[in-house]
């Protein structure tokens, strides 16, 4: 299901210019993108910006910051092609209503990414990935049983 | 919370269109089947709890920008065998 060492060095330093979802992604950046239900945990926060994530010594990141306008927080998230290119996420025609969405291709996937202690420790989400309406401005988090909650975004030194 | 007893096949309605059949019984294992409007959501709770409190994780990580530079770095430092498990 889920590939090893998918990811190309090369896709990880131009991060947009090779991601096969750059245009929708692109197209959501510095808007403002409304979650009718929320995100689980926070039915509350409804409306989120997303901004792209720099690091700091000025070199782009696969990372995004989708920030609350509702509430003092924010989250950490990356396209899945930065993760595993084999990761898609099952689209049916209700859902494509509700975000008010014509075709699942104008649907940008992002999964948020859990920040721990130790940089070796991140993780990835697959399992409640969000989905946005790249035209609607809309999104949504799915759950999808069968992928990993916490999926290793960087394999450490063995210890 | 309601409590109520029903044989394999039997249905409890919930609203108008919300309905939980017994499906099939087999030991300790009861199996349900829901019909649900496709805009409620119907999962395991401890699905649903895992993945909320992982968005919690995610949302209150402390020092998680210092820290997600540093995953950056250590992503385009290193090869692709470091990327993905």
């Amino acid at each position: 299901m889920l590939q090893k060492n998918c990811v190309a060095k090369a896709t990880m330093t131009s991060a947009l210019d090779s991601c096969p979802s750059a245009v929708g992604l692109a197209g959501l950046l510095n808007h403002e993108i409304e979650f009718p239900l929320g995100l689980l945990g926070f039915p509350d926060c409804r409306r989120f910006m997303l901004k792209r994530f720099a690091s700091g010594d000025a070199n782009e990141s696969p990372f995004f910051i989708l920030d609350s306008l509702d509430q003092e927080l924010s989250f950490p998230v990356i396209h899945p092609d930065f993760v595993s290119p084999d990761y898609t996420v099952p689209i049916f025609p209700q859902l494509l209503d509700s975000l008010g969405a014509k075709a699942g291709a104008e649907l940008v996937p992002l999964l948020i990414v859990t920040v721990r202690e130790r940089v070796e420790d991140t993780t990835v989400n697959l399992q409640g990935p969000l989905l946005i309406s790249a035209q609607s401005h809309t999104g949504v988090q799915l759950v999808v049983e069968e992928f990993p909650l916490r999926h290793p975004l960087v394999n450490g030194p063995s210890r | 919370m309601l409590v109520l007893s029903r044989r394999m096949g039997e249905s409890v309605a919930i609203g108008d269109d919300i309905v939980i059949t017994v499906v099939a019984l087999s030991g300790n294992q009861v199996r349900i089947g829901i019909e649900a409007p496709r805009e409620v959501r119907v999962l395991r709770q401890e699905i649903f709890q895992a993945v909320q409190e992982e968005n919690r994780l995610a949302a209150n990580a402390a020092g998680a920008t210092r820290r997600l530079e540093d995953v950056a770095k250590k992503l385009r430092g290193k090869g692709d065998d470091d990327i993905g498990a």
